[in-house]
C-alpha cells in the first residue's frame, strides 16, 4: 500500500536502482492507457505489445530522459508511445486488423450480456464495422478520434498529448468524424442496397 | 446579458458552423452557448438535424468499442520480460560495484601494506644511527667470523700490544715489521674494526703489525691521537 503512496519520480528512481517493486508499481499503473491507445491506433495486438514494451524498455535503460520539471510521468510516457506508434504506422501504414483473437490468445471478451444470440451477433458486427471504420482513418484523425471519442480525453488534453494546438485537435476531430461518418453509411448502406436489388 | 449573448449565437449559426462545432453538443467540455445554438439550428434544419442524428448513432458505436477494448491490457508476457530486463540489468550492476569495491580494498591495502613498509624502514634507519654503522654491517657481511671475540675487535691504545685484526692467524715469525700511519678511524673498518660514524671523520695514530706477505695483522692505536676508543 505504501508503495503506491509513492510519487512516480521517487519510484522510478528506486526501480532503476532495481527495485522490482517500485518498477511494477509504475508499470501496472500506466500500461493499461498506454497499451489501448496503441492497439486502438495499430488494430494490432502485436504491435501494441511491442510498442508497450519498447517504452518501459526505455525506461529501464534511459531513465534520464524523463525530466520531471518537465511534466508527469504519464505525460512522458504517453508521448514516447504515441511517438513509437507513429513511426509504426509509417513503417506498416495497416499490418493487420483487430482480429478475433487478441494477444493472449484468448477470444476477445465478451460482456455477459442479456440478449439473444442474434442481438449479440447484431453488435458484434456492429463493433467490427466501427472498428474497422476508425483503423481506416489517416493517422492523424484516428489519433483525434482515439483521443477525443475513445479515450474521452477533453480537447485540452489531447492537444497537449498530441503536442499540438486545440484548434488543430477539433479541426482533425471534426474530419476524423466526417470520414466515420461516410464509411459507416456506405458499409450499412451496402446490405441494404444488396438486399433491395435482390428484390 | 449572457441569454442575449447566447440567442446572438444562436441565430448566427450557419450548417458550415454546425458542422465544424454542432457535433459537440453532447461532449462534457462543449461551450453551453455553443451547444444550446447547434441544437436550435438542428432544429430547424433537416439536413444537420439528420448529421446529428447519425453521429450520435456512429457515437452509440464507438461506445460499444470503448467498451469492448476497456479492459485491454499488455499480456503478463510483456511485464515479465520487463522484470528479466530488470534484474539481468542489476546483476550487471552488482558485478561491477564488487569489482570497484575490491579494486578499491585492494589499493587501500596496498597503501597500508606501503605505509607499514616506509615505517619499518625509518624505524630501522634510526636504529642503526643510534647503535650500529651501517659499515659494521657491511664489515660484518665481508667478514665472515661471527664468533670472534669483542675485544679482538678493539685496538688497544698504546698498551704495548697489538691488537690482532679480524681474519688474520697470529703468527711467531719475527719477520712482522710495524707500519705507522695517520688515518681517519674510518679507514679501519676496511680491516674488519668497528668504527662509530661519528667518529668516523677524527684523525689517528696507528701502528699496523705487517706480516711477511705486507698484509696487516694486527693493530694499536695511540691515545693521544684519539679521545675515545673505539668500541663495538
Amino acid at each position: 500500500m505504501k508503495i503506491l503512496d509513492e510519487k512516480e519520480p521517487a519510484l522510478l528512481k528506486r526501480a532503476v536502482r532495481g527495485d522490482e517493486q517500485a518498477f511494477l508499481a509504475l508499470y501496472q499503473k500506466h500500461q493499461t492507457p498506454l497499451y489501448r491507445y496503441a492497439l486502438r491506433m495499430t488494430g494490432s495486438p502485436w504491435a501494441a505489445e511491442e510498442v508497450v514494451q519498447e517504452v518501459f524498455l526505455l525506461l529501464i535503460r534511459e531513465p534520464q530522459k524523463f525530466q520531471p520539471d518537465r511534466g508527469e510521468l504519464g505525460a512522458f510516457l504517453f508521448g514516447v508511445t504515441r511517438n513509437r506508434v507513429m513511426k509504426h504506422l509509417e513503417r506498416l501504414p495497416r499490418e493487420d486488423s483487430l482480429d478475433a483473437i487478441n494477444a493472449n490468445g484468448t477470444t476477445w471478451r465478451e460482456p455477459e450480456d442479456p440478449l439473444t444470440p442474434m442481438m449479440i451477433a447484431e453488435k458484434s458486427e456492429r463493433i467490427e464495422q466501427v472498428r474497422e471504420a476508425v483503423l481506416g482513418l489517416p493517422a492523424e484523425f484516428r489519433e483525434a478520434v482515439v483521443l477525443c471519442e475513445l479515450e474521452e480525453m477533453s480537447y485540452e488534453e489531447a492537444a497537449q498529448a498530441c503536442g499540438c494546438p486545440v484548434g488543430t485537435i477539433r479541426s482533425r476531430l471534426h474530419r476524423g468524424r466526417a470520414l466515420l461518418l461516410a464509411k459507416l453509411e456506405l458499409l450499412r448502406d451496402a446490405p441494404r442496397r444488396a438486399s433491395a436489388g435482390a428484390r | 446579458m449572457k441569454k442575449v449573448t447566447a440567442k446572438k449565437v444562436t441565430t448566427m449559426m450557419s450548417c458550415e458552423q454546425f458542422e465544424l462545432s454542432g457535433l459537440d453538443v453532447d461532449r462534457a467540455d462543449a461551450q453551453p452557448e455553443e451547444a444550446a445554438a447547434a441544437t436550435e439550428h438542428a432544429a430547424n434544419c433537416a439536413r444537420c438535424f439528420a448529421m446529428l442524428e447519425s453521429w450520435r448513432e456512429l457515437k452509440q458505436d464507438l461506445r460499444l468499442l470503448q467498451e469492448h477494448t476497456r479492459l485491454e491490457s499488455a499480456p503478463a508476457r510483456v511485464e515479465m520480460r520487463l522484470k528479466q530486463e530488470l534484474r539481468t540489468r542489476r546483476e550487471a550492476r552488482v558485478p561491477r560495484s564488487t569489482v570497484a569495491v575490491a579494486t578499491w580494498a585492494l589499493a587501500a591495502a596496498a597503501a597500508l601494506a606501503a605505509a607499514i613498509g616506509w615505517m619499518h624502514w625509518r624505524d630501522g634507519i634510526s636504529r642503526h644511527t643510534d647503535t650500529a654503522p651501517p659499515q659494521v654491517a657491511a664489515v660484518a657481511q665481508v667478514n665472515p667470523e661471527p664468533t670472534l671475540d669483542a675485544s679482538l675487535l678493539t685496538a688497544d691504545y698504546d698498551t704495548g700490544d697489538f691488537t690482532q685484526l679480524p681474519g688474520s692467524m697470529p703468527t711467531a715469525s719475527s719477520d712482522e715489521s710495524v707500519l705507522q700511519a695517520r688515518v681517519q678511524r674510518g679507514a679501519l673498518v676496511q680491516f674488519g674494526l668497528p668504527v662509530a660514524p661519528e667518529q668516523a671523520t677524527e684523525w689517528v695514530d696507528v701502528d699496523f703489525l705487517v706480516g711477511e706477505d705486507g698484509q696487516p695483522l694486527a693493530v694499536r692505536l695511540h691515545q693521544d691521537a684519539s679521545s675515545e676508543a673505539v668500541t663495538q
